[in-house]
């Protein structure tokens, strides 16, 4: 937190040196001997090119083997990556970030600006087709949007090279959470040369040119991805683990048993099991807040959404009636929180709103639901009947059962309508859904990642709430020098009007070998460095 | 259902007996002196009453949670008389003696709608196709070949993926996969029956070609027919649970044996072994029995004994 | 003989083209594509990826250069998620991986089956038949995503003998389990069929002549008996092939062998159009030429047949 605050000040000068953060084995600490570190994928690897690659894992290996312009200490705060330190013009949108004169890429040449002009433009680039590309936008960086859509070159993106070490981009409006964003792997930059000599192969082991911490070793699909220190990376001789290796266990109980017999020195945690295996193993079962969140959304389009939900007592008692502590108690018992909000109450600096049906017992709010609902004009004789949507899960299913049993008590007929996920993902965009079960993770540590989805102008707003006075609020809050209580105030409408029930926020459940340190656990976004980690003689 | 599946070559032998003389007292005979078989029929029947009825004794419905065991299913969720629970629960506190009991249901039903409709498409289409004979007899066993090669199982994958799951899927997908070996069977049969002489009066007297199919040639052939459809229900039911494992099966909070084995498998890490005991055992039981049965019958019917 | 290898070869051609056709408007008819995502890709950008893929084009134009490619080029497209990949380049990668534990499973499977299948026959309504026929149908009707976490729980986790999957270039101890899981049920179904037929050969005429010669038992059962009891379990290996290649998406489930069997499933969820399109081809080619194999060998088993 303090350090954000510092990065964020226009006070910040020129290549402050902030310490560096990579493995810093704590003090105490003897190192084991054996320095290999092992961890748990469920699916392949799509892509190993930051501007191509879309998900969370594809992430987690993208920061091992490249570097954006900065990188997340173990609680989330920006630390010096590739940049040193930036200037804020006054009017707060063009940032002039200072390079490390000492950043190598793996082939042995110098990390310089043109690099991230290159790999910026890239992204937005239509030629790319990149499915982050909007990244670029949400970023706000100057004509992004008009890049993306193939009106302007990418040279007229707002990102130039003042000269080798010295990086300026400038952004539509002022950003608070702009440098923020930077740890994003799509930022990432790419060397140029090696794309140009390999094209669509260059990210293959041999020929992939990082600048990260790690090289790669060996990528077969659906197997395995291997990564040994980058001997060219700036902070090398600070990179404890000497190899890494991650596994794709498409069977999380799998994953699990490998992890049990030793294969593995983390794994993730399948709902249900975290009390027995924190009793079992209390040095290794972990739980910790991850920033996401998950609700059930109301359709309320005005052609395809039911008439019920246009209702805005429907919606509230359908809400009420949802039994979250049995939720997160007894389906997950992960240590997650239950909901009555959407942004992830961790996140920094968002302070949670009074929201009054969170107070209440389980009771009341049953009692409170079937009022609304007689008052809806619905009871026995007319009995309400909905059809919710989750995609094929183990947990989605239980927690959709559980809710079905819920909403029943109330007097609600649930139809459960189970499908594979671009189904579901599908239907949701074009309105075509009653009740739909969704999740949102964070993109920053910043509640505006959450709350801009219910602007009527965002893309993702799938349930179709509009609210004038919702969207002029997350307007003038980008703006505001302090938007947070303009955040509480939005979930106060959000608490009003029920657009979605807000079911449980995450925790990452795993199990990690008691002798890792440094996973960066205490960071809501679960970005984690391996450059960070060791291990300890035990 | 099963009932009526089980004894479908009964039903049929009875109604043939009245006729006088028969292959099928005989073949009836052999069937009764098999054990094997004469105990998977009865465990068939058993199976089948106890899917049907059991849920009189049920404490539960199968989608009703039992908010008292659930999330603690290894400590409290297993097997008991006390609190109503005769097979234990599932993760989610539900009744895994309903739930067995209605997945035996669905399986069961998935197996002989989908061996029916093979069955039925298979039949018909090779008695048409030996009887007409000729060009269209080659055409259309041409045809079958090129099905033949599709490799089924993936465009069952597909069909599931793109139309949604629906049982109604899942008999099409299933029963489509199954006739092509049924319909060569059935065209070689009948090319041996096409010259028989009451096929040749039927013709001589003026009987309509599809009518000579379905009167003379079909009943000819029930019983190997029979045989292949008693051999096919657990071939179906095995390919449903496949299709559930895969996570493409029936919607909840219905279930199947399947299903409910799969989800079983993934928790028995765990402890909570009734959880794939009690379904599997139902699943094996029922398998055992039709391919008892299935052996027995073809025994009973193969000519090569008489 | 060889007119109707031709012939069947012949037929190939369609078959192909008819899986091809079926298989890519399915696929097209469903709903969601490629690049469908939760956080919705804008316009502009999906009409980027679009043109890029050759999406943008009509259905038939896009059909047409997909054939015209492999047919041109042996070209399968890129894959549409696995986005630094070719669907050649994941098949060469996967394929290998399925082929070597799916032949090594199917021989086990014939080897162990026809074995118990003839033992079970020879000693008929002993304690080894009725063990045997007990393993072979307890073998048939357990699937294998049961037996697969069974024996990830038993080697793995409680014995510690056996890593719990990868494939690290096929060393064999990577390959233990997933042989058994796949191998099992078709070795029990090749057991059921040998004993079968065993027995109906033993009971013929011309094994009675042969024991009537005086021959050892031994040799009867082997020189006599043995190839035309193997005539129906012959022409099921032709299917239990291509199964077994379908059932691998179990073993690459729960062992991360990285084969073939779940790319297909990934892709047919993922909409990732060109693999899939690839599998299935490639899958339909085995299908034609494993059945035309068994054909030829059933011939050359069996003089009787003629084509």
């Amino acid at each position: 937190m303090t350090m954000n605050k510092l990065l964020l000040s226009t006070a910040l000068s020129l290549g402050l040196a902030l310490p560096s953060v990579a493995a810093t084995v704590a003090e105490g600490d003897k190192l084991a001997e054996n320095q290999n570190y092992t961890y748990w994928l469920l699916d392949a690897i799509k892509s190993m090119d930051p501007q191509i690659n879309t998900d969370v894992e594809g992430s987690g290996v993208l920061r091992s083997l490249f570097e954006g312009l900065y990188n997340e200490d173990q609680k989330g705060a920006l630390v010096p990556g590739v940049a040193t330190g930036f200037d804020l013009s006054e009017d707060k949108t063009v940032y002039t970030f200072k390079l490390r004169d000492n950043a190598k890429w793996s082939n042995g040449d110098p990390v310089t600006a043109n690099d991230f002009v290159y790999s910026w433009r890239r992204l937005a680039d239509p030629k790319t087709a990149s499915e982050y590309a909007w990244y670029m936008e949400l970023m706000q960086v100057k004509n992004s949007a008009a890049v993306i859509a193939g009106e302007v070159p990418p040279d007229q993106l707002g990102v130039k090279a003042i000269d080798d070490l010295t990086l300026e981009v400038t952004i539509e409006a002022p950003l608070p959470y702009f440098p923020k964003m930077l740890t994003h792997a799509s930022t990432f930059p790419v060397n140029q040369k090696a794309l140009e000599a390999n094209g669509d192969k260059w990210t293959e082991a041999g020929t992939l040119v990082g600048n990260g911490a790690y090289v790669l070793k060996e990528h077969i699909l659906g197997e395995k991805v291997v990564m040994e220190p980058n001997p060219n990376y700036w902070d090398n001789e600070n990179t404890v683990i000497q190899k890494i290796t991650a596994l794709t266990i498409n069977d999380v109980n799998a994953a699990l048993t490998r992890y049990l017999s030793g294969e593995l020195d983390r794994v993730d945690i399948p709902a249900g099991q975290y009390p027995t295996l924190k009793e079992q193993y209390p040095d290794q079962a972990t739980s910790v807040p991850q920033s996401c969140s998950y609700i059930y959304m109301f359709n309320m389009d005005e052609a395809k959404g039911p008439a019920a939900l246009k209702d805005i007592r429907v919606r509230k008692a359908l809400s009420y009636a949802i039994d979250r502590d049995i939720v997160v108690e007894k389906i997950l018992q992960g240590g997650q929180a239950p909901s009555y909000n959407w942004t992830h109450a961790a996140t920094e600096g968002f302070a949670m709103p009074e929201i009054d049906y969170a107070k209440w017992t389980q009771e009341e709010r049953l009692a409170k639901a079937k009022e609304l609902l007689v008052e809806a004009g619905f009871g026995p004789d007319n009995p309400l009947k909905l059809t919710l949507n989750y995609n094929t899960s183990e947990d989605h299913k239980k927690i959709a059962i559980a809710v079905q049993q819920f909403w029943k008590g109330i007097g609600v007929d649930l139809t459960l309508n189970n499908m594979e996920w671009k189904v579901h993902t599908d239907k949701m965009q074009n309105q075509d859904f009653e009740v739909a079960r969704y999740a949102w993770c964070g993109d920053y540590n910043e509640a505006s990642t959450y709350l801009d989805l219910f602007t009527s102008y965002s893309g993702h707003n799938n349930g179709k709430f509009f609210s004038e006075e919702y969207d002029k609020l997350m307007k003038e809050s980008k703006t505001a020098a302090d938007p947070n209580p303009m955040y509480t105030q939005a979930e106060q409408i959000l608490a009003k009007n029920m657009p979605m029930a807000p079911i449980y926020q995450y925790t990452k459940v795993e199990m990690i070998k008691p002798d890792m340190r440094g996973m960066g656990q205490e960071n809501l976004m679960q970005n984690w460095y391996v450059k960070d980690m060791y291990r300890v003689a035990q | 259902m099963v009932n009526q599946a089980s004894t479908m070559p009964a039903a049929a032998l009875t109604g043939k007996e009245v006729k006088g003389r028969s292959p099928w007292v005989d073949a009836r005979r052999r069937f009764m002196r098999n054990k094997a078989s004469v105990g998977g029929l009865i465990a068939l029947i058993l199976i089948g009453f106890i899917a049907l009825f059991g849920d009189a004794i049920a404490q539960w419905s199968n989608e009703e949670i039992d908010f008292n065991v659930m999330g603690q299913a290894l400590q409290l969720g297993g097997p008991s008389i006390s609190n109503g629970h005769y097979f234990g629960t599932d993760d989610l506190g539900r009744d895994l003696y309903s739930r067995t009991l209605q997945g035996t249901r669905v399986s069961l039903m998935v197996g002989i709608v989908g061996a029916f409709i093979a069955v039925v498409v298979g039949t018909l289409y090779g008695a048409i196709s030996g009887y007409v004979g000729g060009r269209t007899d080659q055409i259309m066993m041409r045809i079958v070949d090129i099905l033949i090669a599709v490799p089924f199982m993936f465009v069952v994958i597909l069909l599931l993926v793109m139309f949604g799951r629906s049982l109604f899927m899942l008999f099409f997908g299933i029963g489509m996969i199954s006739w092509l070996n049924m319909a060569r069977i059935v065209r070689g049969q009948t090319l041996s029956l096409k010259h028989k002489e009451f096929v040749e009066a039927a013709e001589a007297t003026g009987v309509a070609p599809l009518t000579i199919i379905l009167r003379h040639i079909v009943p000819n052939l029930l019983g190997i027919v029979a045989v292949y459809a008693t051999l096919l229900v657990p071939e179906m039911i095995l390919l449903e649970s496949f299709i559930s494992f895969l996570g493409l099966g029936v919607q909840e909070p219905l279930t199947s044996l399947g299903a409910l084995i799969s989800e079983g498998a993934s928790t028995i890490y765990y402890g909570t072994i009734w959880q794939l005991g009690y379904p599997l055992l139902f699943f094996v039981i029922t398998l055992f029995s039709f391919f008892f049965v299935g052996d027995g019958l073809r025994d009973a019917f193969d000519p090569k004994d008489r | 003989m060889i007119t109707y290898i031709l012939k069947r070869l012949a037929i190939a051609v369609p078959t192909l083209l008819f899986l091809i056709i079926v298989s890519f408007l399915l696929m097209h008819a469903a709903p969601g594509g490629p690049f469908t995502q939760e956080r919705q890709v804008p316009a502009a950008v999906l009409a980027n990826l679009n043109a890029k893929y050759g999406l943008d084009q009509p259905l038939w134009r896009q059909l047409a250069s997909y054939i015209w490619g492999i047919v041109a080029h042996f070209d399968f497209g890129p894959s549409f998620i696995y986005k630094d990949r070719t669907v050649n380049e994941i098949i060469a990668q996967g394929f290998p991986v399925t082929l070597t534990y799916g032949t090594i499973s199917f021989v086990v499977a014939v080897i162990t089956g026809v074995g118990l299948g003839v033992a079970a026959a020879i000693y008929q309504n002993s304690w080894l038949d009725y063990l045997a026929v007990g393993i072979s149908i307890g073998a048939q009707v357990l699937p294998n995503f049961v037996m697969a976490p069974l024996l990830l729980l038993t080697f793995t986790w409680w014995l510690g003998w056996l890593p719990g999957g990868g494939w690290e270039g096929g060393q064999w101890q990577y390959m233990v389990m997933p042989v058994i899981a796949l191998a099992t049920s078709y070795m029990a179904s090749i057991a059921r069929l040998t004993r079968a037929s065993m027995l109906e050969v033993l009971t013929s005429n011309h094994i009675r002549t042969a024991r009537a010669k005086g021959l050892p038992e031994s040799r009867v059962i082997l020189k006599h008996a043995l190839k035309p009891a193997l005539l129906p379990v012959l022409s099921y290996l032709g299917p239990a092939f291509v199964s077994m290649i379908t059932g691998s998406v179990v073993v690459d489930f729960f062992f991360s062998t990285g084969g073939i069997g779940k790319s297909f499933v990934d892709s047919a969820l993922n909409r990732d159009y060109a693999v899939m399109l690839g599998i299935t081809i490639l899958v339909g080619a085995l299908t034609i030429a494993f059945n035309l194999v068994v054909d030829i060998l059933y011939a050359w088993i069996d003089p009787k047949i003629r084509y």
